[in-house]
């Protein structure tokens, strides 16, 4: 669905996501209905990102048709707080989700602003 | 809770046959397809589940949940199938390979199955009628399976009721024996 290029720069995207903000350990661009676009992880295969992305296209559609039935406008973003970290779902466009991670629990406020500025920008690359 | 499942493969009409059903507008959690070996065959796909029930004539109410069709989300498969008391799997005749398909999904809910019960509907057989219900019997006499097998249209609401009091009616002669 994606070009290469644009696949390419969601790549650079998720790295520097990485690199601005430290606590963030792991970061994944995923389609709506399940495939995984681009992945960044600080440590290599520390997590089977690919299937967490899915996952994340399942909880993303809920949050969805849970708020549409709410009818409290767009799912802006899910957040799991978890004993041992957090994990951030937020819609990039229609058409993709970006799943961040971190394990350090006190760091959801950063983990929220920096993906949300990340998912801003990418918005703009595929929109191009 | 009485909770049947839907499930088998993609564009085989499990979200239809809900919708078909449900007393009240069935939950859908399908997104646009984004591939496009999917698009070819249609727009939406579920990528978390369908909800809808439906009540019984003794007043009982029967929830039913579908899964997502493909494999990826294979672990909504494990959460759905959890207190279910039976499997509706319905298969798209006019994909390449039904038969397989067949296979594929009996195998995949195996343990749920042999805990419950199934019955298998086949779908689309006005679009490609070149395998037959004898077909899928054979197949499943070589499993020494053998199930309940209709031909549905899943966007009739009569079709798809049939398919539901076959599997009670499985459901409650295993009980009874
Ligand atoms: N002609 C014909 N069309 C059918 C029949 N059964 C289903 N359809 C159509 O095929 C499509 C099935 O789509 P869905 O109900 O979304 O399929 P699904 O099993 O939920 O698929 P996933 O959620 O993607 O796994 C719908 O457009 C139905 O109208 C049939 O027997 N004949
Ligand atoms: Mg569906």
């Amino acid at each position: 669905m994606l070009s290469e290029t644009a696949t390419e720069q969601l790549k650079q995207q998720l790295e520097s996501l990485l690199d601005r903000c430290q606590p963030i350990c792991a970061a994944v661009v995923v389609t709506v209905d399940g495939y995984t676009c681009a992945m960044k992880q600080r440590t290599t295969d520390q997590y089977s990102l690919e299937r967490v992305a899915t996952m994340g296209s399942t909880l993303m559609s809920l949050g969805d048709t849970m708020t549409a039935e709410l009818k409290m406008g767009s799912c802006e973003n899910i957040i799991s707080e978890n004993q041992h970290g957090i994990i951030a779902f937020m819609h990039i466009n229609h058409n993709l989700v970006l799943v961040s991670l971190t394990t350090e629990t006190n760091s959801l406020g950063m983990l929220l602003s920096h993906s949300r500025k990340c998912a801003e920008n990418m918005a703009k690359t595929v929109a191009v | 809770m009485d909770k049947i499942i839907f499930t088998g493969p993609m564009g085989a009409g499990k979200t239809t046959a809900i919708s078909a059903i449900s007393e009240i507008p069935p939950i859908a959690t399908d997104v646009r397809c984004t591939d496009e070996e999917s698009q070819q065959r249609k727009e939406n796909t579920t990528v978390a589940m369908d909800y809808g029930y439906i009540t019984l004539e003794d007043s009982s109410r029967i929830h039913l949940y579908g899964t997502p069709g493909q494999e990826r989300f294979n672990y909504m498969w494990t959460i759905l199938t959890n207190g279910g008391i039976g499997l509706v799997l319905l298969i798209d005749n006019a994909r390449p390979n039904p038969i397989e398909d067949l296979h594929f999904y009996l195998d995949a809910f195996q343990d749920f199955i042999r805990s419950t019960g199934v019955v298998i509907g086949i779908t689309r057989t006005d679009v490609d009628s070149n395998v037959t219900l004898n077909e899928y019997y054979s197949a499943l006499m070589k499993r020494g399976q053998v199930y309940p097998l209709f031909e549905i249209d899943p966007r009739q609401t009569q079709d798809v009721t049939i398919l539901i009091h076959a599997l009670l009616a499985v459901l409650s002669q295993q009980a009874a024996a």
